[in-house]
């Protein structure tokens, strides 16, 4: 019986090509659209994962109030993982891992091996219970005593590939500018997605007494990210309390004893590894990490595009329906039941859908690399399915095989077995006799259906639309300085370079084409500090949390950072014993001050109280434009400087850049010169709103094609049905222009309908996206307009390319044919 | 087998109603041939599609072998169908994605028949048909009266009790007309109960009784021998 419903089916779907060619063509992009996104979802899941007791790992983050300013920071202070396993029989181990600059993808560090010098990222600090809370596995050396004695080194096995080659690693001796270390370990590289990011780890024991004194006596010194194995019997809110409230006495103790007075409070909390990667709430954390909202926000685009794919199926099988009634008013009288004819229907949707999805993976294995590019990420199609996940990913795509073929064939069957099997068996002009109760239903269907894929092409267009110009509002947005034709070195950490750093600078500035050079340690876009400061002599006036820019005197001439009360810092003003601050707008406000220039102030990390105020400049963004520009305090420091801004002709770059490169290569030898454009550095600030633009264009681009070719088919039925009508308009006189009108007017009603349903709910989560931005466009109605338009000009499109034939008949063809 | 009292079957179609039968009531005994007659319009096929339990009267009492059956639902109905009752349609009605076998073993398959026994049979009734040669075309690659053969040998396969034929010659020139119409005669002397809605006078001689039908009353009833 069942392969008989099958036979009848391919033969059926045979005759019918074009609309199985429709049907299976829009099933294979929402199905790969679906495919690519479960697996970029799942991709995102599977953070922080391997370990073993995953769910046992916690990381422990700091929530400080300091002087009116509440603060929520990834990092904690260093002396936390020490005192929380002393004091607290549920942590079984605990961890320290030092914080680097996640900003910084040039941040690199020089190793030398017998003479040979390389560059390695992300070095970090940390102690041996790193590699016990998580299990990364070791090919060379034992991960429990790896980070034990001083001046060991673990490194990646990419790291050992590069240095080593194929040779052994372990005991080698490699030499930083500082120390010389001893190779204790190499672990994997990137056994699964995680948020921890570094490529070798320096054992702690390695830094001087004196400095691993100084931060483990310092509550207030957070610069290490804590992490913690508890028992899995704990409970989570209550040792939070427990370790608040012991922590709070010895805070208190500490205050005591340094004498310092502050206002304010510190709370540390934990959250599971496993979660770390969903929470973009906390600063100084890894910029990788993913706001779940947009997971679920491309979770439901997918379920919204397969749908789209699905109405397709619905809408043309329920159109062809008319045509089949013979068939099935046949298959009643001869004693088919409901259930039989249901079966048939079920069992064609069966066979295409499964065509579709066998194409959709070959359509994802192929695009994969694309789709990679796309996202930056590794995903692999024939990986997952073989993977311990394999089982599960298959089930679902039975699953949802079963279930489109179920859904998008019960529609159609259940509409077409309730027709009266007497009337359309009447006579030859069938479908004329249908046009009582069941017609309406099926066209009442159909028209909804329609609206619903208006709805989400219409919501998409319009979301696309306000996403391209809130990124081109972006682009276009005055930052308040010039990052344009500015390139930003990475100097190396080095002694050697600091020696000549000021010879090398002054070298810089005669370079041909070279405007303007700065020798700074911090740079918008990058990640800063904050400290407390205060207004006057002493620190028991009123403190306030201000961000810190530490810069030389060519700083804000080479950003271009206009000046709007004061003067600029200057040559005289380096060797001063003063120190010298200029602040930005948003800190004179935060302040309070009437007249800031020549105010006294003082940052209370610096020992020595003679600083000033010589100038105010206007805000500029120092970060990402997400937030508003904070307040921000500059102090001329020119000392050991992290970078080295050069600004540049724009019209001789490439001879300048050449130039740049020959005065680094006199002064750094053995090191290359890593250096970034200001301008692309900045625009990576949005790179995750960049690759949401671009899905969404993407994602809209299918949805639009897949609905369309829904409405090309279903068009081609009813213009098939209307040929008689449109044959007998043309013979009483009606232009060809009328009849399109006419035959596209119903879309555009639909298309209407379904633009009011859109407007309202992209108007309510669009603003909640704008609203991130601390600069945004407004949603005005042109957005609305435009996406309904754009709709009704692609429904117009399909519809006289679908008429185009019919109208170019000779109307008598079609009367005899009827 | 069949007896009727009083049938009544109205169409609605928007403000317009239509009466299409109006206290129609007839009998048709076992092994009977009746042709229903009269002018287009006048209920004819109504009357067969109520009499073939595929469409409902709105009034009047239907007895089928002694059964009230204008009562029973969807369900029971084509379960009595299947059983009993074999068409003949004017336009044959064929599903054009079966092969001719696959025609003719459709009412077996919705009998719940098994395998062995639908093969037997169809084959019984394409040997009796004369079609063998084409038993794997497709209903579009065989003639007119080719296709209306095949719906006779779909409507007797069941070996049903009662064959409801509507305008069987309809479509068919009158060699083949005459054809078909002597397959009926057989199946009628072999026990069979026909009931035949025609135009064809010369259709009509091959009943034993006629039944004309006017405005959707039974105006006339009348033993053929008499015509």
């Amino acid at each position: 019986m069942l392969s008989n419903y099958f036979k009848i089916g391919f033969r059926i779907l045979n005759r019918q090509r074009s609309y199985t060619v429709l049907n299976i063509l829009g099933l294979t992009i929402g199905i790969a659209v679906f495919v690519f996104i479960y697996l970029y979802v799942q991709s995102e899941f599977r953070y922080d994962r391997i370990w073993t007791d995953s769910e046992n790992i916690y990381r422990v983050w700091t929530e400080y109030k300091l002087e009116g300013k509440i603060e929520k920071v990834a990092i904690s202070p260093f002396r936390l993982a020490g005192e929380l396993r002393e004091n607290f029989p549920e942590v079984k181990e605990s961890t320290k891992l030092f914080f680097t600059d996640p900003s910084d993808v040039n941040d690199m560090s020089s190793i030398t091996y017998q003479d040979e010098v390389y560059e390695v990222q992300n070095i970090t600090l940390s102690d041996s219970g790193l590699f016990r809370i998580f299990d990364f596995n070791f090919t060379e050396g034992d991960p429990r005593s790896a980070l034990t004695p001083p001046n060991s080194i673990v490194i990646s096995t990419t790291v050992a590939k590069q240095i080593f080659g194929n040779k052994k690693a372990l005991g080698q001796k490699l030499k930083s500018t500082r120390r010389e270390y001893t190779v204790t370990g190499v672990f994997e590289a990137n056994p699964c997605p995680t948020h921890l990011n570094f490529d070798a780890v320096v054992s702690e024991s390695s830094l001087s007494p004196e400095s691993l004194q100084h931060m483990k006596n310092d509550w207030f010194r957070l610069g290490v990210y804590t992490y913690v194995k508890l028992d899995d019997t704990v409970n989570i809110e209550s040792f939070q309390e427990r370790i608040n409230s012991y922590i709070l006495k010895e805070i208190k103790a500490f205050i005591d004893s340094a004498n310092i007075n502050v206002d304010g409070y510190m709370i540390y909390s934990v959250e599971p590894v496993r979660h770390v990667h969903f929470n973009t709430t906390l600063a100084y954390d890894s910029p990788s990490n993913t706001n779940p909202a947009y997971l679920i926000i491309f979770s439901i685009i997918a379920g919204f595009i397969l749908l789209t794919a699905s109405i397709n199926y619905i809408n043309l099988a329920v159109a062809r329906s008319l045509k089949r009634a013979k068939e099935v008013g046949m298959r009643k009288v001869l004693g088919a039941f409901r259930r039989q004819l249901v079966l048939q229907y079920v069992s064609e949707a069966f066979i295409v859908v499964l065509i579709a999805f066998i194409l959709a993976l070959a359509l994802v294995e192929f695009l994969m690399p694309w789709f990679n590019t796309l996202v930056g990420k590794n995903l692999t199609l024939v990986g997952t399915l073989f993977s311990n996940k394999g089982i599960g990913f298959g089930l679902l795509l039975i699953l949802m095989m079963a279930i489109l073929a179920v859904v998008s064939g019960m529609f159609p069957a259940f509409i077409l077995s309730g027709f009266n099997p007497a009337n359309v068996l009447k006579g030859n002009n069938f479908m004329a006799t249908i046009r009582g109760k069941q017609r309406i239903t099926a066209g009442g269907i159909r028209k909804i259906l329609v609206v619903i894929q208006y709805v989400v092409s219409i919501g998409m267009i319009i979301a696309t639309l306000i996403i391209f110009f809130q990124m081109r509002f972006l682009k276009n947005q005055d930052l308040g300085f010039d990052a344009g034709n500015v390139i930003v070195i990475n100097t190396p950490d080095d002694t050697a370079y600091f020696k000549n750093a000021a010879s090398f600078i002054e070298t810089l500035q005669s370079v041909q084409g070279v405007e303007g050079v700065s020798s700074t340690s911090n740079v918008p876009g990058y990640t800063y500090g904050k400290a407390l400061f205060y207004v006057g002599d002493s620190s028991k006036n009123s403190l306030k949390t201000l961000g810190i820019f530490v810069v030389d005197t060519n700083f804000f001439s080479v950003l271009k950072i206009p000046l709007v009360e004061g003067k600029y810092f200057n040559r005289e003003m380096e060797n001063d014993t003063t120190h010298y601050y200029i602040l930005n707008e948003a800190a004179v406000e935060a302040l309070n001050l009437k007249h800031p220039v020549g105010r006294s102030f003082n940052a209370s990390f610096l020992s020595k109280s003679s600083g000033k105020i010589i100038g105010v400049v206007r805000n500029f963004s120092y970060s990402s434009l997400h937030s508003t520009v904070e307040p921000l305090a500059v102090l001329l420091y020119p000392g050991e400087s992290r970078y080295v801004l050069v600004r540049m002709d724009e019209y001789r770059k490439d001879e300048t850049m050449a130039g740049i490169q020959k005065v680094w290569s006199k002064y750094n030898t053995g090191h290359f010169m890593h250096y970034t454009f200001l301008e692309n550095k900045i625009r990576s600030l949005y790179a995750a709103d960049r690759k949401m633009l671009s899905l969404f264009i993407y994602f809209t681009l299918f949805v639009m094609f897949i609905s369309s070719l829904g409405l090309y088919g279903l068009s081609s039925l009813l213009i098939e049905q209307r040929t008689k009508e449109i044959a007998i308009r043309k013979v009483l006189g009606g232009s060809d222009k009328r009849i399109i009108l006419l035959l596209v007017k119903d879309y555009f009603r639909l298309v209407l309908i379904a633009g009011l349903v859109a407007s309202p709910v992209v108007y309510y989560l669009m603003n909640k996206w704008l609203n991130t931005f601390s600069v945004h466009i407004f949603i005005n109605g042109w957005y609305f307009v435009a996406g309904i338009l754009a709709m009704m000009a692609l429904a117009l499109l399909t519809v006289v390319i679908r008429s185009y034939h019919v109208l170019r008949q000779d109307p008598a063809l079609a009367l005899k044919y009827e | 087998m069949i007896v009727t009292k009083g049938l009544k079957k109205i169409f609605n179609s928007g403000d317009v109603e239509t009466i299409a039968l109006r206290n129609v009531s007839i009998e048709v005994e076992q092994g009977d041939f009746v042709a229903v007659m009269g002018p287009s319009g006048c209920g004819k096929t109504t009357l067969l599609n109520i009499l073939g339990l595929i469409d409902n009267a709105n009034a009047g009492e239907y007895y089928f072998k002694g059964q009230e059956v204008s009562t029973l639902n969807d369900k029971e109905k084509a379960i009595l169908r299947k059983k009993n009752i074999g068409f003949v349609f004017q336009n044959f009605n064929l599903i054009d994605e079966l092969t001719v076998r696959e025609n003719i073993e459709l009412p077996l398959i919705y009998l719940g028949w098994k395998k062995k026994d639908r093969i037997k049979r169809v084959n019984e009734v394409i040997e009796r048909m004369e079609i063998s040669h084409r038993k794997d075309l497709f209903p579009v690659q065989l003639s007119g009266g080719q296709q209306q053969r095949v719906a006779v040998a779909r409507a007797v396969v069941a070996k049903p009790s009662l064959i409801l034929a509507d305008e069987p010659t309809g479509n068919l020139d009158s060699m083949h007309g005459e054809e078909v119409m002597n397959l009926l005669n057989e199946l009628n002397k072999e026990g069979t109960t026909i009931v035949m809605v025609t135009h064809s006078r010369r259709d009509a001689s091959y009943s034993r009784r006629i039944i004309h039908l006017f405005d959707g009353q039974v105006i006339n009833e009348n033993l053929n021998k008499f015509i």
